[in-house]
Formats: C-alpha cells, sequence, structure tokens
C-alpha cells in the first residue's frame, strides 16, 4: 500500500497572505521544516500538525489527509 | 561586581547558526583526514596532544552537528528554531547511517583479520571514523541548500 500525507498548506497560507519564514516564526520552527511540509518531503508530528492547524485558522484534517 | 550587559548584534541567530553548519559541514571530514597524521604519526608529545585536542574538537563538534546541542545563551525560539523536527529528523536519519557503516565496517574488519593482521588503534580509527564520516555526509545531504523562494 502507498500512502502518503498530502496537505493544502501552502494553499492555506497564501490565503492567509502569510510567508514560510512567517508560519514558521508563528509555530517556533525552521523555515526548512514548513518547506519541506507543504513539499511532502518531511511528515510533520501530531504537535506540529496541530500547530499549523492552530497558526492557520483550521481544523487539521482540512489541512493533511492521507493520500492512498 | 557588576556586569555589563552584552550587546545583542555580535549573538548569533538561528538562521546564521542554520547558515554557518551548512557552509562549514565540509570541515569534518577534511579536519579527520588531517587527524590521522597528528594520531599515527608516531611524533612527539606536542603533536600527540594536538593530536587529542583536535579528536576533541572534533568530537564536540560533531556533537553539536548531530545532536543540535543548545546554546543556553540564545532565546528560546533561537533554540527551538535550531532544535526543530526537521533538524532532528536529520540528525537521527544520519546517526542511523552512520551507525549502520559502523556495524559494517565492524564486520568488515571482522573477516578481513583472518588475513590480515590489524592493529587496535587503526580499527578504532577507521571504525569511529567512517562512521562520522558518513552521518556527516548524510547530514549535509539531507539538509543541502536553502529552502527555494518564499512568498
Amino acid at each position: 500500500m502507498n500512502e502518503r500525507l498530502a496537505n493544502r498548506l501552502k494553499e492555506r497560507r497564501t490565503e492567509l497572505g502569510l510567508t514560510q519564514g512567517q508560519l514558521a516564526e508563528l509555530c517556533l520552527v525552521s523555515r526548512k521544516t514548513i518547506n519541506t511540509v507543504e513539499n511532502g518531503v518531511f511528515v510533520p508530528s501530531t504537535l506540529l500538525a496541530l500547530k499549523l492547524a492552530d497558526a492557520l485558522s483550521v481544523p487539521v484534517e482540512q489541512l493533511f489527509w492521507i493520500d492512498s | 561586581m557588576s556586569y555589563r550587559p552584552q550587546p545583542d548584534f555580535d549573538r548569533p541567530t538561528a538562521e546564521s547558526v542554520q547558515r554557518t553548519r551548512r557552509a562549514t559541514i565540509w570541515i569534518i571530514p577534511a579536519v579527520i583526514l588531517q587527524q590521522t597524521t597528528l594520531i599515527f604519526g608516531h611524533g612527539d608529545v606536542f603533536s600527540q596532544l594536538l593530536g587529542a585536542i583536535c579528536w576533541t574538537t572534533l568530537t564536540i563538534a560533531e556533537l553539536w552537528w548531530l545532536l543540535g546541542l543548545p546554546f543556553r545563551w540564545m532565546s528560546e525560539r533561537d533554540q527551538a528554531i535550531l532544535n526543530d523536527e526537521w533538524s532532528r529528523s536529520v540528525s537521527g536519519d544520519a546517526a542511523r547511517w552512520g551507525i549502520a557503516t559502523a556495524a559494517l565496517v565492524g564486520c568488515g574488519m571482522m573477516i578481513a583479520r583472518i588475513w590480515v593482521a590489524l592493529d587496535a588503534g587503526v580499527a578504532i580509527f577507521a571504525l569511529v571514523n567512517s562512521a562520522l564520516i558518513v552521518a556527516v555526509a548524510r547530514s549535509w545531504w539531507l539538509d543541502r541548500g536553502e529552502p527555494g523562494d518564499d512568498e
């Protein structure tokens, strides 16, 4: 089974007019973390996923989902 | 006794430390190779002392690179960024590669000693440093380059 974590991080971030750097500041992580999560290179922990959802004011399940 | 508060301008930030890490990581393999002559050169006491200092310095530098040792003088924000999930993930992956290398080199040396008499010092040096070089190389590969344009 080939499952991956898909996200609409970039879409939601740009909707709010935030840069990767600004989102990184809000979540206290590096811009590289935001960049790699957005590009699907890195799967964030539940803690970071919840922080991202909170910073972007959306429920976490609207931000991340499993793409089979 | 009173202390003058340290000015902010010369303190490293999380971003400057990350840039330094990326820019200077190639130094570690270079120092390891250079150490060889110091440690196994059978030189005088000064050379041996220099070798020991080099090894200690290198160990501290590698622990910083691989484990993300915290900087107590940095703000909580900078410490959090330097030890964030991506950094820990890279360190963990690099450490796994280093351990796998040590296992393979160790196994290879155990087989090789059937035919070749191995010096203990050389064997330890090869085992430890091959693992470190692979870990550093893996860390550099995963963390290479700045992320693309921020929009």
